[in-house]
Parts: C-alpha cells; sequence; structure tokens
C-alpha cells in the first residue's frame, strides 16, 4: 500500500513513519505547518525543518499552511491529503497520534471522507516504552520544546538517549507529566534516524525560555554525510 | 487463556488495534480471524473478537458460523460485535459514528453500571434482537446476548475504558 506520513518533524511521527515502513511503501510526508501556537493539531517548534527532513528521507513533501483555527485547520488537513492523493496515489495515511482522541478522530474523519485507510501504529503506547523503542530504533532526537514543570532550559537541545529518557521517565513520576510528551509537556525534533539518507547539523540555532517554557529554535541546519 | 482473534487485514493495524488489548490482557493467545482453527476455540476460556481500521471489512468474509455454537463467554469489539451480531442473525446498518461520544446504560450488568463517555471508530453499526445494555444516543452501544455470555460493543473500550475488558476477563 502507498502511504504519507502526517509528519511534524518530531520523535513519535518519525518513529511512526519506521513502522509504516516495514510493512508499506511511505511515498511522501504531508507537513501542516500551523502559525496558531494554540493548535491542539498542528502546533510543533522547528515545523520548517520537515523540508530538509523529507529531503534527508529522500521523500517528497506536501507542505500546508495553516492558520490552526478549529474548523479551518481540518479542511486545510483535507487539502493536503487530496493533494497527496492526487500527486502521489495514496491509499493511506500514518499518523503518530497516541493518546489524543481528539486529534485521532478527526484525522480518521478526514481519511474516510477522503476513502483513505488511517494508520496509527503508537496508538495507546505506553509512554515509557515509546522512549525505549525511540531510543533502540535509533532515532537521533533532540529537545526543542519544553513547557512543565520541573523540565527547565537544560533540557533544551539535549539528545534524547537512553539516560535522558530515564530521566524523564522519572520526572514524569514524581511530577505526573507524560514523560514522553503527549500531554504537550515536551516537543522535539528529529535530526537523523534509519530513513534518513543524511543526517542533519545545526549550525545556528537560538534558546528562548521563561517559566518553565522554552524553544530551541533551529535557525540554520543542514544536510551531511553520516 | 483468554483468546484475542484479530481481524485486522493489515499487521500495521494490528499496533493500534491487537497491541492495546493485549497489554490489558497480558496471558493471552492471539490468532487471526483467517487463521483460526477449532482447537484455538476449544482451548480458551474466553474469547475476544478485536476490531480493525475504519477502511477494513475483509473480516466480513471469515468463517464466524463457530461463534453461534460456542459455549465460551465472547466480547467482540467494533468489528467483533458485528460479526457476533451477524453470526446470531442481526442487521448491520450504515451508521458513521466517529470520536468520543457519551453512553447512556439502559440496563445494569457486571460490565456497565454507570454512563459514561466512550470512543467510537465504525461505519456499521447493530440492530436486532439482542440486549442492549448502554445506548449513545437512540443505537446500540453495548449489546449481550438474551440468555449467554456474549457481548458486542460497538465502540473501543480498550481507548477510554479499560474497565469492560478487565471486568470481562475476571471470573
Amino acid at each position: 500500500m502507498k502511504l504519507c506520513v502526517l509528519y511534524s518533524g518530531g520523535k513519535d511521527s518519525t518513529l511512526a513513519l519506521l513502522k509504516a515502513k516495514e510493512f508499506h511503501d511511505v511515498v511522501c510526508l504531508v507537513t501542516l505547518a500551523s502559525s496558531n501556537k494554540e493548535s491542539f493539531m498542528f502546533h510543533t517548534p522547528n515545523i520548517d525543518l520537515t523540508s530538509l527532513q523529507a529531503e534527508a528521507m529522500n521523500l517528497p513533501l506536501i507542505r500546508v499552511e495553516t492558520m490552526g483555527e478549529k474548523e479551518k485547520e481540518l479542511a486545510d488537513l483535507k487539502k493536503a491529503l487530496e493533494l497527496a492523493k492526487q500527486k502521489h496515489k495514496i491509499e493511506g495515511v500514518v499518523t503518530g497520534a497516541i493518546l489524543s482522541t481528539y486529534q485521532a478522530s478527526r484525522v480518521q474523519q478526514v481519511c474516510h471522507d477522503l476513502r483513505l485507510w488511517c494508520f496509527n501504529p503508537l496508538w495507546l503506547m505506553n509512554q515509557e516504552t515509546l522512549l525505549i523503542q525511540i531510543v533502540k530504533s535509533k532515532i537521533l532526537a533532540i529537545i526543542s520544546g519544553v513547557f512543565a514543570e520541573p523540565l527547565d532550559e537544560t533540557f533544551l537541545g539535549q539528545r534524547l538517549d537512553t539516560r535522558l529518557a530515564k530521566k524523564l521517565v522519572a520526572i514524569g513520576k514524581s511530577h505526573k507529566i507524560n514523560p514522553a510528551g503527549e500531554g504537550g509537556e515536551i516537543e522535539t525534533t528529529v535530526l537523523d534516524a534509519p530513513c534518513f539518507k543524511k543526517k542533519i547539523a545545526v549550525k545556528k540555532s537560538k534558546i528562548n525560555y521563561a517559566n518553565h517554557s522554552g524553544i530551541f529554535s533551529i535557525i540554520d541546519a543542514e544536510l551531511v554525510e553520516k | 487463556m483468554i483468546l484475542i482473534i484479530s481481524t485486522c487485514k493489515e499487521p500495521l493495524s494490528e499496533l493500534e488495534f491487537i497491541e492495546p488489548l493485549k497489554a490489558l490482557v497480558p496471558k493471552s493467545k492471539l490468532v487471526h480471524c483467517a487463521q483460526l482453527q477449532v482447537k484455538d476455540i476449544a482451548l480458551a476460556e474466553k474469547i475476544i473478537i478485536s476490531g480493525t481500521a475504519l477502511a477494513d471489512f475483509e473480516y466480513l468474509d471469515a468463517d464466524w458460523s463457530w461463534i453461534a455454537k460456542c459455549n465460551k463467554p465472547i466480547l467482540g469489539i467494533c468489528a467483533g460485535a458485528q460479526v457476533i451480531a451477524q453470526a446470531f442473525g442481526c442487521d448491520l446498518a450504515d451508521e458513521v459514528n466517529i470520536g468520543v461520544k457519551q453512553i447512556t446504560v439502559v440496563k445494569q450488568d457486571r460490565l456497565a453500571g454507570a454512563d459514561f463517555p466512550a470512543y467510537f471508530l465504525h461505519t456499521k453499526g447493530i440492530r436486532g434482537n439482542f440486549v442492549t445494555l448502554a445506548q449513545s444516543g437512540e443505537t446500540p452501544a453495548l449489546i449481550k446476548h438474551p440468555s449467554r455470555e456474549i457481548y458486542g460493543c460497538i465502540f473501543h473500550p480498550e481507548v477510554m475504558n479499560e474497565e469492560i475488558i478487565r471486568k470481562f476477563v475476571q471470573n
């Protein structure tokens, strides 16, 4: 089956992509770039990096801008998937949804309307298991956003490895937050993965942080040999 | 042993519809509906029939005639509920239901005692002579055979109502 991946450039959509590739042909990526910081569906730090990530994977990217307004962003998602269907003959869509019935049901509805299969290979996955799988899958992700106490600016830009995964699990237990960030506590940006032909080198970055809320913005980056 | 029967055509869908069931029922055996054998049913204490992707209808072509003759407790989830209903002569009606909806309990049962929200993901609802235990609006959501411990759950209890699966598995 030819599939597209709804790709944010973070750890979850990258792991979902790797799982989809075990069974099907991933033929393109779809990114919705939301200008609304409050968007439940599509707001992610470094969303502009998905073009470089797509290039690293040698996959075409369909990027659609959205204002991130509740119903409008659903129409924008539909437009993007219609385009993927026309251009790349996709038969289904893969998402990195884990727990959000809000996100999952909206994508399911659009896929149903467009007669596309919808796959959510991380659905209901235990957060600790998810972090372990990301590390074991050799996905090189860095923390690009923190939005909950006690996560502070020292986490920003850190590589998600076994040590950090254990630390996040411990914080998750002590502060009752989702260690993998499903509740919006953290965001990640992927710089390398087994499906990347080249990896991303960050040339220039900037940290904006205040009161347990911060972003690691990648200003300039390039592809380099692995 | 609890037997989980997969209705998923695509192995990728099993990550979404089977893995959560396996996590809830650790001592279980998984068999795909197309590979199901008489001995699998004979060895099972209870049986759970899974749901599958919205675009998947291949499970309707499998042989489900054993259900009507089976004397084991069965819980069918979404697609699983549809094949149970069909095995007992109920009809499937076109009914698109996607997302979280409120469920009203209309008949007390050990699986459901009070009203609750649940996650729906189906395009075919159930109509027929099963006992409706709970409904969403006017349509049946949780049904039971009039005299046997055979349940059909048209929503996905593994998403928001894990206790329904735990109660079914408990003796």
